[in-house]
């Protein structure tokens, strides 16, 4: 017996070997589902058609999938004299390149390359293995898959494929088990049942007549490990269950595959011809007296399948339903026999554990879990695929190391593991290690491994819906807890993704979740409430987001959110409207729709950091719409056509109301309560009106003459401003407040922090507030030669862009303490600083000043480096010990952060303040502890951005109104809705396929560097209508919106 | 229909677990079963109809109305729901005019979804007549269903 499988193993060997160091080139192609999705065999025609063009000798071979689907088409190449090549994204186009430069000339193309396999080296290409997305995993389940033709048993063979099995075949089946216990196999399918256990119940049974089963349904949406084992390398699941087979007895073994997988049921089908043929699957196999059939049942498309018992019916030919248990299938399954289920990967193992030994598989994982698994890693991360990791590495790096992280800009919000019978993990638990006791502690399943990562664009109340939508399909119907239970809860999370839901509704969700899992009758029931149960305890505050406030904070909820920009604004803007009026060039009713909720327009245009662009639906197919650029088109209009208003509104009330400061929080509410009649003063320290706006942000972002517009009008509806007046100066805080009916404190955050370092107070070191203020304000300021700027936020750009268009600046930079990535100023400002030559010294840190007669002529900084990824994500930066050195410079511009600063209240105000200085306030209210005073913006919440501060002002405004008449201060929550609807424009088919955000004008750089012009220019009409046509106008998806587009747009609806 | 019906039935033993295989290499031939298919196999198995019924009812493979020229299966995987799905669906229902589940008139197009095809690596994904499409955009529908007209 042993003699003739070592002639075939021998021989299969043989023409491995053969293979691999021949004079004609192989070429192996991944031309498994994925691979065929994204055009593998298109690219195979290529390979085909130009080496047979050019009267090439090759070997080509079609293989299974490395694990890599966002490189997908894979090809790797193996010339002679050199290691396997494997290129990525190759398309027709690349492999005609490819052929011409690497097969012909001699030129490896390590642009396209992903790394090399094998012995060798090849300059500028690194060992695939090394890589940073394989050196954490561990390829042993995967070992074949992408390497070795799966159509072809000689090449399983020739790498050690069937050793196990015949190693078996020496061994006691009591010793095969003793095997697998000491390797800790675990069932991978899910439960993680030891498999050794399993097998020994089914081996001690009483009968003859025993069965294994190996379930391949993988019905788990977002998993396809199965898949991608059974089209690479099917031989390893037969000769799984072949030493199953003979451990427990069976002569019959069946696999059931999901129809929904028609080339890994080919491929399945072509290896079990081939075993047959090689004496591995028949009678008597080998003359050892063990005989071993297999035949493939397809599954019908019942995710219930995947529990045991209903897999069992299914095969018998029923209805898939499941049965109680015990007795369990070991003692009596299929035909009432006993039976073993395993699932593809379990079996796999269990071939690698006899190929090679126990102890080597026990060297992964820890204590109770050894051994590796595969995932499979996909949804918002860069790098999507097929990966085998030991137990017990943490999610961290698996999704950050193997996976590349988020996409740009984007943060993660949480990882799902276990499918629909899991949970999720929050992105601040990532230290947990990946295995089967610590995802159940963290309350999640290690499930068959489909992984799948969410970012801030996800919904969890969206998320467990889709979970129970998806079980409420797939409920067999059997158990009145599982068919009904699952029902209701959908029909409350539905309720709660319309923002219909009752206060009550998420108690009320947990009981039921509770009372489903304990009494259904099978695994899909027991586990379908796990999603909804992990989404509330993580998530609990997006739940009562959308139960309590009406607000979806993914912007995914379509019935509550209306269209996502005017659901994430901070004042509500109507955008779809203003936008689609522009579509309909009605550009004067655009403004209007605008200046309705925004007293600031022309300054929004300029300077909003739009949060609305950033969940633009368009946006996540293409670029978002450029809304900031349209409502500055609309400003523009208006102010070309002198069309704003200026009647002053009747004053009803004779209530005075007092703020403090005049930025945008208190214009904002100064405007809002003086169209409700109020008296409104604003008090304002400085000699211009404005805050931030006037003295901060620089002319060429926001052109003073442009924002006093803006604050004209205010002035017009009926607010006084008082300009050079101090609190805390020229009046008393305590003087103010008897003096006035309510008070609102909006002074915003103006201390500069210090760098805290040796030689700070030399004579050229500067705050960055200091510098801007006094530039805006047309005072003098003292800078040199050579500027740095140190801070990546916005106060920096803003103060390196201006000291560049200084004359007497000759050289401009910043120095920063991470990268890139990680400057927290606005993505734009970035560019264009880099566009107008200022260079970013990224990760240093200033250690020390260096001064001469007390003057600043240089600054001693550290390098950084990137370290541990911290709880958000990102890595903090660490100082490389002895790295110092001297940047030479007589400027240095302080920009890291501001502080607040409420000193002008007085020693004896018993206004609540926080441990960092800030006002503190009720966030639905804006109410501090005192009656009648309110705080809002930056002096609350620290520095924030423009809109954020308008928002605060809104709300006070609102509660300002209530207190003054006596009402309760309780916020009202609405749906988002447009106030009319305005009819969609119609695009031709080919205005759709180029449609493309512009390139938003703006001065040319030699225009720029010379003056404090504003830099970015309005579109042209033609320009904006074009860009507003691209609006995908989400505000008509709703059920109301629908209505409209139905009905015409006459009614006025809700 | 018959003679290749009888075809196919020649393959099998007639046993009750036959059932399902059978259902599906008929299905796989015509597109769906036919009514008259259902009954002959019911007794060809020595099941009763009822029981035929049951099972062709209980899987969502099967399908009793013949499906379209095109049919499209678009992917409702978890993979595929984070990175766009419901959009997709909603395009190709809009451009087709029909809905999920349903066959165009002229049996053009027939629309159907499934929880997951298993390429979840290239979400969002659908399939059109057994082959499967990747990273599908809004526009790459356009241009696919213009192409195909």
């Amino acid at each position: 017996m042993i003699s003739a499988f070592s002639e075939l193993e021998y021989k299969a060997k043989q023409e491995w070997q053969a293979l691999h160091s021949s004079s004609k080139p192989l070429i192996l192609i991944g031309t498994a589902t994925c691979g065929r999705s994204a055009g593998a065999l298109e690219t195979l025609e290529t390979f085909q058609e130009e080496l047979g063009k050019r009267g090439l000798d090759y070997s080509i071979i079609e293989v299974g999938c490395i694990g890599l689907c966002f490189a997908e088409p894979i090809v790797c190449i193996k010339k002679p004299q050199a290691p396997i090549v494997c290129y990525g994204n190759i398309t027709p186009e690349r492999a005609r390149i490819l052929i011409e430069e690497y097969l012909l000339k001699n030129n490896p193309l390590s642009e396209y390359a992903l790394g090399t396999v094998g012995n060798g080296d090849i300059e500028g290409i690194p060992a695939l293995l090394q890589t940073a997305i394989f050196k954490p995993q561990q390829r042993w389940v995967l070992r074949n898959c992408g390497f070795i033709d799966p159509a072809n048993i000689r090449h399983y063979l020739a790498n050690n494929g069937y050793r196990g099995f015949m190693k078996a075949l020496g061994m006691s089946p009591d010793g095969i088990i003793e095997e697998i216990k000491i390797s800790g196999l675990r069932g991978r399918g899910g439960a993680g049942f030891p498999t050794w256990k399993k097998w020994q119940f089914c081996r001690q049974a009483n009968g003859n007549e025993k069965y294994i089963i190996c379930n391949a349904d993988e019905g788990d949406p977002g998993a396809f490990m199965n898949r991608s084992l059974l089209e690479g390398d099917p031989h390893s699941l037969l000769e799984g269950m072949l030493i199953a087979g003979y451990t427990i007895g069976a002569k019959l073994g069946y696999i059931y595959c999901r129809a929904e997988y028609p080339l890994a049921l080919e491929r399945l089908r072509i290896a079990l011809k081939q075993a047959q043929e090689y004496g591995l699957l028949a009678d008597n196999i080998f003359g050892s007296g063990f005989s071993f059939h297999i035949k493939i049942k397809e599954g019908a498309g019942a995710f219930v399948c995947g529990e045991e018992t209903a897999l069992i019916a299914s095969i018998e030919g029923k209805r898939g339903m499941p049965r109680p248990r015990p007795p369990f299938p070991a003692i009596s399954g299929l035909k009432e026999k006993p039976t073993i289920i395993n699932n593809v990967e379990t079996l796999a193992c269990v071939a690698f554990i006899l190929q090679n030994g126990a102890n080597e598989f026990s060297e992964c994982g820890n204590d109770d879990n050894k051994g590796t698994k595969t995932f499979a890693l996909v949804g918002k991360v860069k790098y999507t695929g097929l990966i085998e990791v030991p137990l017990g590495i943490k999610l961290k790096q698996i999704i950050y190391e193997i996976g590349g992280g988020t996409f740009e800009g984007k943060q993660l919000k949480a990882i799902q593991t276990g499918g629909p019978s899991g949970g999720c993990i929050p992105h601040n638990l990532l230290d947990t290690p990946v295995d089967y006791d610590s995802l159940k502690g963290a309350g999640t399943i290690m499930g068959s491994g489909g992984m799948v990562v969410m970012d801030e664009d996800t919904c969890m109340v969206d998320f467990a819906r889709y979970f129970l939508d998806f079980a409420q399909k797939e409920s067999c119907g059997e158990c009145v807890p599982c068919r009904l239970g699952t029902k209701q809860m959908l029909e409350i999370l539905e309720d709660i993704a319309k923002g219909q839901a009752k206060p009550r509704d998420i108690d009320l969700l947990i009981e039921l979740a509770e009372a489903v899992k304990a009494s259904s009758l099978c695994g899909l029931g027991q586990t379908a409430p796990n999603p909804v149960l992990t989404t509330i305890r993580y998530f609990r505050d997006e739940y009562e987001a959308h139960v309590k406030h009406k607000m979806c904070p993914a912007a995914v909820c379509k019935e509550i959110i209306s269209s996502p920009c005017q659901h994430v604004c901070p004042i509500d803007t109507e955008a779809p409207v203003y936008i689609s009026l522009i579509a309909n060039r009605r550009f004067q009713e655009a403004f209007n729709i605008i200046l309705k909720d925004n007293p600031l327009p022309s300054v929004c245009a300029r300077v909003c950091h739009h949060p609305c662009e950033s969940k633009c639906q368009a946006g996540k197919w293409g670029d978002p719409i450029a809304i900031r650029a349209l409502k500055r088109f609309a400003t523009d209009y208006a102010f070309k056509k002198n069309a704003h208003p200026n009647t002053k509104p009747q004053r009803t009330n004779k209530e005075k109301v007092a703020i403090i400061g005049s930025g945008p929080a208190g214009l904002m509410a100064a405007y809002q309560l003086a169209h409700q009649g109020y008296a409104v003063t604003i008090f304002e320290a400085l000699e211009v009106a404005g805050g931030a706006l006037a003295v901060y942000i620089p002319e060429y972002r926001l052109p003073k003459h442009i924002l006093n517009i803006d604050i004209e009008n205010i002035k017009n509806a009926g607010v006084e401003i008082k300009t050079n007046t101090r609190v805390g100066k020229d009046l008393s805080f305590s003087e103010l407040l008897s003096n006035h009916k309510a008070v609102f404190i909006a002074t915003g955050a103006h201390k500069s922090r210090n760098l805290n370092i040796p030689g700070e107070d030399a004579e050229g070191v500067i705050e960055a507030m200091e510098f801007l203020s006094r530039l805006n304000r047309h005072k003098k300021v003292n800078l040199g030669k050579t500027v740095g700027v140190v801070g990546g936020g916005n106060a920096a750009v803003d103060a390196a862009r201006a000291a560049a268009r200084l004359k007497e600046c000759r050289k401009v930079f910043i120095i920063y303490r991470r990268t890139r990535t990680e400057m927290p100023a606005f993505k734009e400002e970035v560019a264009a600083l880099l566009k107008e030559g200022i260079e970013v010294k990224f990760l240093l840190t200033p250690t020390r000043i260096l001064t001469q007669d007390k003057k600043i002529i240089g600054v001693e900084c550290v390098k950084m480096q990137l370290g541990e990824i911290d709880e958000s994500g990102r890595r903090s930066p660490v100082p490389i010990e002895g790295s110092q050195f001297v940047i030479d410079l007589d400027t240095l511009i302080v920009a890291i952060g501001e502080a607040v600063d409420v000193s002008f209240l007085g020693k004896e105000h018993s206004i609540e303040t926080s441990k960092q200085g800030t006002v503190v306030v009720d966030p639905e209210t804006m109410a501090t502890n005192i009656k009648g005073v309110f705080a809002g913006g930056d002096v609350v919440t620290g520095p924030g951005t423009v809109i954020q501060a308008m928002s605060c002002g809104k709300t006070a405004a609102e509660m300002i109104d209530k207190y003054i008449r006596g009402e309760s201060l309780v916020k009202e929550y609405k749906f988002t809705r447009p106030s009319i609807y305005i009819p969609p424009v119609e695009l031709t088919e080919q205005e759709i396929e180029e449609a493309q955000r512009p390139e938003l004008p703006n001065l040319t750089l030699d225009a720029r560097m010379d003056s404090f012009a504003e830099v970015d220019l309005n579109m042209s009409e033609d320009m904006a209508v074009k860009e507003a046509r691209r609006c995908l106008r989400c505000d008509l998806e709703t059920a109301e919106g629908k209505r409209q587009l139905e009905q015409g747009f006459n009614k006025q609806d809700g | 229909m018959e003679k290749r019906l009888e075809e196919i039935l020649s393959s099998y033993e007639g046993k009750s677990d036959e059932l399902i295989p059978i259902l599906q290499q008929v299905q796989s031939e015509f597109g769906y079963l036919p009514n008259e298919a259902l009954i002959k196999i019911a007794k060809f198995t020595r099941v009763p109809e009822s029981r035929a019924y049951a099972v062709v009812t209980f899987y969502a493979q099967f399908r009793l109305t013949p499906i379209g020229k095109k049919h499209i299966v678009v992917c409702r995987g978890t993979s595929c729901h984070v990175r766009g799905a419901p959009r997709i669906l909603e395009q190709i229902e809009k451009h087709l005019g029909i809905k999920e589940g349903q066959t165009s008139a002229d049996l053009e197009y027939s629309l159907e979804t499934v929880a997951c095809i298993g390429a979840c690596g290239l979400s969002p994904c659908i399939m059109v007549n057994k082959k499967v499409e990747a990273k599908m955009t809004p526009k790459k529908i356009v241009k696919f269903f213009t192409k195909d007209e």
